[in-house]
């Protein structure tokens, strides 16, 4: 019940409904921090979402950073955010569009019903019809009272005078720190449109009336329900409560104006799909100057539904609805970014589909206004880094697809990004140098800690991206090179191994992109190291993937699984290094070392599962050097003859059907299945 | 204290003369002579200082001395029993001297004590008063020990003010007292302990020679039941020792020169001697006594090491390192580094102590590594690199032999061609008398003469040496694996062979010929040589580090014998042929590497050709799987080795056909274990192409640099990228250095070579994106925005009724209130009415 409750629906939860809306609000609230709040509510707020409470303060406050560590190190790495912002474009009018009285109103009896109709599915229902009895109760105890004793009646009158003169002064005291947006509810209704009740058969009229002709005065009515439709619940004296009645008539908004509004309003401005160009050329025309507060009004009501809304599949769906008008956000660009605020809570909170429609909103948005580029990169980098703090099996794949977005943001505008990224890595190799000078914990800890590794991984893909577009990239490149090693080297063993492999796989990353060649094997010889399992194993296997962790718990270390993954990950890391070299002139001397450790492991293990795949891997390794070898012994030229040594075996390269490419190909494949497996 | 010391004062001040003002401000000489001739004022005297305790510091030197003059004067008059004023105490005290001592070891507090001492102070008085004439030798004895206390406390103003005539009348003080103390919080006596500590301390440092007693009352002070007092004594303690400890050796004086009549100067020098020594004494007892119990262990562990470094040359020093030469093996890590450290500066800083202290700390660390069967804590034989050797002194000891004896025969040539006998004795008395006086004069100076220090500095290598060939012996002895999990420190079950093999490595050119070869033949074996080829050696527990560090050691010590050895290190090479292959970036020491390689390979001279080239194969094979810092060392290595034997840099070029250089091994094989039989020589170094595209500037840049001697002749030798040996660049390169070098700005912006359009996706995958255009079902659509509907409704009809609900219930409350003021009002209105 509590993933549907609004913004206004969670306030209230929160108030009465003690612990349903405190998991909802946990996983998504994070980001949302203009919902209205009373004093408790805000003081309930900060002590529920630690974080995301003190953000601001901490901020604020860089020599704070000794709460928590890992709340901190996010701290130091995340962008500061500049919270100030307006939100004047679409507020300053009210609510409300001019009706056109010639719109009729049509009643049905069908919907006298309505109470009825609802179903009886939660507690809610049953809590209210409690009340409902106990305010029966109640009032009949007033009345013996008033019935006893007629002066008190006086009495209670004078005093409820009190009470609404005191209550009307805290509102308008509230009021000011409200939205703007909710100002427009209550002040400034000049034309206050009818308060009749919005019937189903109304709704369909006015439907068939707009698709029939756009520029219908029904569109305005239309727009106006779809207003109250989306403003529901907001605030409980506010009409949309008494014109709405029944649930179909809500879902018959709804989506009959997310649906065809963009269409509707391309028709009005008379232009064709995916022409933005013309749109903007249009901004100052008459046409636009005609419609545009009927567009002002779907926008900003639109916006109030995703920030009401609390299911993932409405939201995606209203979302990819949306998409389609991004382009009207453009005219206003405060707006926007109370848009993309939302957007960037709803692409951080986890779901895959709601994520990736988000994102999509987002890229298309700011696309479209550049200006608002650098607020988007900060809010999705911190967003980023937050959600990156805890990694395990069930968000990882999340974590990689929100970093995916990220990357892809970033590289809309290099020039802004660089100088993001320089910031960032400068932060990073400045953590690195004071954990290596001091050794101490506390500082290894900032390393240790995955909002680094993942932002270091940031920071790679996006050179990988951006490599071979950007010719000075090579000074970034080499910072993040340097830290890599730094991490490497000032977490060594055993225990660090999954953090090892995740930077092997960010140095093979990087060695893809920039063809330079990286010795990657040093990284995981300690993997291929033969170990004696203790006889005793034990009966608990501890299922976690590699690479939900950075640091392999004590207990593990001995165990079976641990060194079959051990060896797996291994094998995964070098075929990727080999692969990449597989074709080049020296391919016999980078397997030499490699190779002959993983004899030497295949002849002592004793795991029986972890034979094949060394033998397999032995095998290809062995059959490509061979290729190699046979094919270097027949070319004349010499090691320092550059360009031959570029052009060799470069067509079977363009080929690729040398088995150890397709070997590379099924080791990668199954990595997959695994890693899928366990999730 | 200050309570007590007002008491007394109140009992002491009737009979008090009124010379007493004058005493106080400035003291004369001619009032130290009357002050002489009236005895019972110095009493007095004393007790004024007392009270007055600020002042004891401004006072002036001179008149400390005189007051010690005064109370070695008193003590006299008091031998003749001229006492007029106390005649019975003192013949009381007499009876039972014994009784003096336990009351001094009482553990009371300050103030019960003080009562005691007083009392216990006159009672040795009287002891001593009969015991005056073996005061006068230097024995220790019980006796003295009281005699030097109860002088203390003459001297100590506290106690002479508690001289009450009557002894019941005392009795009644110490009860008194007693509850009073009762009374005091600990914090109190802590804070009055405390500044006793300081007062007595400050008095100490200000005039050692006059208050030298009142170490007798800081060494009681450690005695306290209280553990912080205890502490902060020992701490003043050092603090006193460290500054008043003097210069030389303080010697025992022979019966001969006891009995010798001796000037008043000489006693007291003699007796402030004494006394040191013995304070001394017994400060480092409480200190080692201290040292066993955890609460204390670190602050007498820096004690110890800060009296070592302070007074090496001092006597008890035998006690005092052997606590630290034991320390150094502890488990604590701040009290290892410390004592550590002592000894270092113990080792480097011959000068103070003339060596003597360097040899019986290394003897006690031989002796502790004995009996502990090589099981310490490297530390232990670390601190001996800080040892310092002439570098003369191995080899020349047999030349200045052969000399000296020449010599003498030249003096007994001459000797026996001497006419007159009187001459020569005459002359041999004059040798003598001269010979003496160089004794006396070193003994003063502390200057050896270089046979002296030549004969310590070879009594230490000895010790050392005996050291390192017992951990060499015993890692040999137990390379199977038995130590494996017993060992506690770190450097596996072996933890001194490491700084032990440093040590040989540093030293190795003061080694015995003699034990040159048995030395050679056990680092092959510790190295892991076998004569089985192909087989490594299952049981060998040493890590790589530490083979790698014996080939390097054999080689140093050959070295440095001027490689006149007719020792075969080819099997040094075969080992560091396939170490190579073991070496782990993490496990294993890269400097010890890097080291290995500047040994063996980058200072040799000449290699053998196909030896040469194995290892230069392997070195470029080995710098493709390791990081930038090994691969630069490889490399600097690899181009000294192609630079050396022209003939290798055939190697470079792909020669078809196998080239001009054929060997016995036509085809080249990279698991071979021994170099001769790799077939090097036919390969290509094909590495070097990829190297080039390494990502590390320095290597790829070394990489080109080294392919670019191939079109040279042999003669010729490419551009020098740096002159640094192979050790040095790793250095220079490691992580660890790496990441100590300042940081670059980046601040140039990036420029990207294309504008995107902003339609096209980089990162994210198509299939992926694909997903985006699912939609929901009509029906799930219409359900789900149902629901959102319905909930928000029931939202906002519950809050419409909670506050419908709260205005009934508060109507209903006010209904309470209503009532009661309708009360208040008919009871003022009544009360109106009434009035």
């Amino acid at each position: 019940m509590a993933k549907k409750l609004g913004k206004k629906a969670r306030k209230f939860a929160h108030k009465h409904l003690q612990g349903g809306a405190k998991r909802s609000r946990k996983l998504r609230s994070q980001f949302n921090r203009r919902t209205r709040k009373d004093g408790k509510g805000r003081e309930d707020d900060n002590r529920l979402d630690g974080d995301g409470g003190s953000e601001e303060t901490r901020r604020n406050d860089p020599t704070m950073n000794m709460n928590d560590d890992v709340a901190t190190l996010a701290n130091c790495l995340e962008f500061p955010e500049d919270e100030n912002e307006l939100d004047g474009d679409l507020s300053d009018s009210d609510g409300y569009l001019s009706e056109d009285l010639e719109c009729v109103y049509y009643s049905d009896s069908d919907d006298d019903n309505v109470m009825k109709e609802c179903i009886v599915q939660d507690d809610l229902d049953e809590q209210n019809n409690e009340m409902r009895l106990a305010v029966k109760k109640q009032k009949k105890k007033l009345k013996k009272l008033l019935d006893k004793d007629p002066k008190f009646a006086n009495f209670l009158e004078k005093w409820q005078l009190e009470l609404v003169n005191y209550e009307s002064k805290e509102d308008s005291d509230e009021q000011d720190e409200m939205d703007s947006v909710d100002n427009g509810v209550n002040s400034g209704d000049k034309d206050p449109p009818s308060d009749k009740i919005l019937t189903s058969k109304t709704i369909s009229e006015w439907c068939q009336l707009v698709l029939d002709e756009p520029k219908a005065p029904a569109l305005r009515n239309l727009l106006n329900a779809f207003r109250d439709a989306c403003q529901f619940g907001l605030n409980s004296n506010s009409l949309s409560m008494q014109r709405l009645q029944s649930t179909e008539v809500f879902y018959q908004i709804i989506s009959f104006v997310l649906s065809k509004a963009d269409n509707i309003f391309r028709a009005l401005l008379e232009i064709s799909d995916d022409d933005k160009g013309k749109l903007m050329n249009q901004r100052n025309g008459k046409k636009w100057q005609d419609i545009e507060p009927l567009i002002k009004s779907y926008l900003r009501n639109s916006l109030d539904l995703i920030s009401q809304l609390t299911d993932n599949q409405i939201l995606t769906y209203v979302l990819t609805r949306l998409r389609t008008s991004a382009v009207y956000f453009s005219a206003y660009p405060s707006t926007s970014r109370r848009l993309l605020k939302i957007l960037i809570r709803l692409w951080a909170s986890g779901d895959q589909n709601l994520s990736l429609s988000s994102f999509l909103m987002i890229r298309e948005v700011v696309s479209l206004l550049p200006d608002c580029l650098d607020f988007c990169l900060t809010k999705t980098y911190n967003a980023y880094l937050s959600s990156s703090k805890i990694v395990d099996n069930r968000n990882i794949e999340n974590i990689d697809f929100i970093l995916n977005c990220l990357v892809e943001l970033y590289s809309l505008d290099i020039q802004k990004a660089g100088e993001r990224a320089v910031i960032s890595v400068g932060q990073l190799s400045a953590i690195l140098r004071q954990a290596s000078k001091t050794k101490g914990k506390e500082d290894l800890l900032k390393i240790d800690n995955w909002q680094y590794i993942n932002c270091i991984n940031l920071w790679v893909r996006f050179i990988c991206v951006n490599y071979k577009d950007c010719h000075n990239l090579h000074l970034l490149f080499s910072s993040v090179v340097q830290i890599i090693r730094g991490v490497a080297h000032l977490l060594p063993g055993m225990r660090y191994l999954p953090l090892r492999l995740k930077l092997a796989h960010m140095l093979n990353e990087l060695s893809n992109c920039s063809q330079m060649f990286f010795p990657v094997p040093s990284l995981i010889f300690g993997s291929l190291e033969f170990r004696e399992i203790p006889p005793k194993e034990q009966t608990e296997k501890g299922k976690t993937h590699f690479s939900s962790l950075l640091k392999v718990p004590r207990n593990m270390l001995k165990s079976r699984d641990f060194q079959e993954q051990c060896v797996l990950s291994a094998i995964e890391v070098l075929s990727a290094h080999f692969f990449q070299w597989s074709y080049h002139v020296s391919f016999p001397e980078v397997a030499t070392i490699p190779l002959i450790l993983l004899k030497r492991l295949q002849e002592q293990t004793t795991i029986e599962s972890l034979r094949r795949p060394l033998k397999r891997m032995i095998d290809q390794v062995s059959e490509n050097r061979d290729f190699v070898q046979r094919k270097r012994e027949v070319v004349s030229f010499s090691p320092n003859d550059a360009s031959s040594v570029e052009s060799f075996l470069q067509e079977e390269e363009m080929n690729g059907d040398a088995s150890f490419t397709q070997f590379y190909a099924s080791v990668a494949k199954s990595r997959q299945s695994r890693g899928r497996k366990l999730v | 204290m200050g309570k007590s010391s007002k008491k007394n004062k109140v009992i002491l001040a009737p009979p008090l003369p009124p010379e007493v003002d004058d005493e106080d401000i400035i003291v004369s000489d001619e009032d130290v002579d009357f002050v002489e001739e009236n005895r019972e004022h110095v009493h007095l005297i004393t007790g004024l200082n007392r009270k007055a305790l600020d002042k004891v510091v401004t006072r002036v030197p001179d008149h400390d001395e005189d007051k010690v003059e005064l109370l070695y004067e008193e003590r006299e008059r008091k031998r003749r029993a001229a006492l007029a004023l106390k005649p019975k105490d003192d013949d009381d005290l007499e009876v039972d001297p014994v009784d003096a001592l336990p009351v001094k070891t009482l553990q009371g507090e300050l103030l019960y004590r003080t009562a005691k001492r007083a009392r216990s102070e006159d009672k040795a008085k009287g002891a001593e008063s009969k015991s005056d004439d073996k005061d006068a030798d230097a024995k220790q004895s019980s006796q003295k020990e009281c005699k030097g206390r109860s002088n203390k406390k003459e001297d100590s103003k506290l106690q002479n003010v508690q001289r009450p005539l009557e002894i019941p009348k005392e009795k009644l003080h110490s009860v008194v007292l007693e509850e009073v103390k009762e009374e005091l919080s600990a914090d109190e006596l802590f804070e009055k302990k405390k500044a006793q500590l300081a007062e007595l301390g400050m008095a100490m440092l200000e005039d050692p020679e006059s208050n030298i007693r009142s170490l007798n009352d800081l060494l009681i002070i450690c005695n306290d039941t209280d553990q912080r007092v205890v502490k902060l004594a020992i701490m003043s303690l050092l603090a006193v020792f460290r500054d008043i400890i003097p210069s030389y050796r303080i010697r025992q004086l022979t019966e001969k020169e006891l009995a010798v009549e001796v000037s008043k100067e000489v006693k007291k020098t003699r007796y402030y001697e004494y006394t040191l020594i013995r304070s001394y004494k017994a400060y480092l007892q409480k200190l080692i006594s201290l040292e066993k119990q955890p609460y204390f262990y670190l602050v007498a562990v820096r004690c110890l090491c800060s009296l070592l470094d302070a007074a090496p040359h001092f006597n008890h020093r035998e006690s005092l390192l052997a606590s630290v030469v034991k320390n150094l093996s502890s488990s604590n890590d701040v009290a290892r580094k410390l004592c550590s450290e002592a000894i270092r500066s113990l080792f480097r800083n011959e000068g103070k102590h003339r060596g003597e202290a360097t040899v019986e700390a290394v003897r006690l660390i031989s002796a502790s590594v004995k009996l502990n069967d090589c099981q310490l804590h490297p530390d232990v034989i670390e601190v001996c690199l800080s040892l310092k050797f002439d570098e003369d002194l191995g080899k020349d000891e047999s030349k200045e032999e052969k000399l000296k004896p020449k010599k003498n025969k030249r003096y007994q040539n001459r000797d026996v061609t001497k006419p007159s006998e009187k001459k020569k004795i005459k002359k041999e008395l004059l040798s003598k008398a001269r010979q003496e006086v160089h004794a006396d004069l070193r003994a003063v100076s502390f200057t050896l003469d270089p046979k002296e220090k030549k004969m310590i500095q070879r009594e230490t290598l000895a010790a050392l040496f005996e050291t390192y060939f017992r951990i060499l012996k015993h890692s040999m002895n137990t390379s199977n694996s038995r130590y494996k999990a017993t060992s506690v420190f770190p450097g596996g079950s072996h933890p001194l062979l490491a700084p032990c093999l440093e040590g040989l490595g540093k030293f190795s050119h003061l080694i015995d010929l003699d034990f040159m070869s048995e030395l050679i033949a056990c680092l092959k074996k510790l190295s892991g040589y076998t004569d089985h080829q192909g087989e490594i050696p299952p049981d060998n527990t040493l890590s790589v580090s530490e083979r790698l560090q014996c080939c390097i050691v054999a080689f140093k010590v050959w070295r440095s014998n001027l490689e006149a050895l007719n020792v075969d290190l080819q099997d040094f090479f075969v080992q560091f042929y396939n170490l190579i292959l073991e070496y782990r970036p993490d496990r294993d020491r890269g400097e010890v590497l890097a080291d290995a390689l500047k040994t063996l390979l980058w200072e040799g001279k000449q290699q053998d050709m196909l030896r040469a080239a194995a290892f230069i194969k392997r070195l470029a094979t080995f710098a493709l799987s390791f990081g930038s810092a090994e691969a630069i060392a490889a490399l600097i290595t690899l181009k000294h080795l192609l630079q050396k034997n022209t003939k290798c840099r055939n190697m470079l070029e792909n020669d078809a056909g196998g080239g001009s250089l054929s060997s016995l091994v036509a085809k080249y094989d990279p698991e071979a274990k021994d170099p001769y039989l790799s077939g090097a020589l036919a390969t290509v170094l094909w590495e070097l192409s990829l190297l080039q595209k390494h990502y590390d500037e320095t290597v790829s840049g070394m990489a080109s640099n080294i392919l670019s001697m191939a079109n040279l002749n042999a003669t010729q030798n490419p551009v020098q990228l740096s002159s640094s040996n192979p050790l040095e660049a790793y250095k220079d390169l490691s992580m660890g250095r790496e990441l100590s070098k300042p940081t670059h700005k980046v601040s140039q912006t990036l420029k990207s070579k294309r504008k995107r359009r902003s339609k096209e996706f980089v990162a994210l995958s198509p299939d992926v994106l694909e997903k985006a255009d699912c939609t929901v079902g009509e029906d799930e659509l219409r359900e789900k925005l149902q629901n959102h509907f319905v909930v928000l409704r029931g939202i906002s009809e519950n809050e419409r009724l909670r506050t419908e609900l709260n205005h009934a219930l508060s109507s209903i409350n006010m209904y309470k209130e209503y009532n009661k003021q309708k009360k208040e009002s008919k009871k003022s209105k009544k009360k109106v009415a009434k009035a």
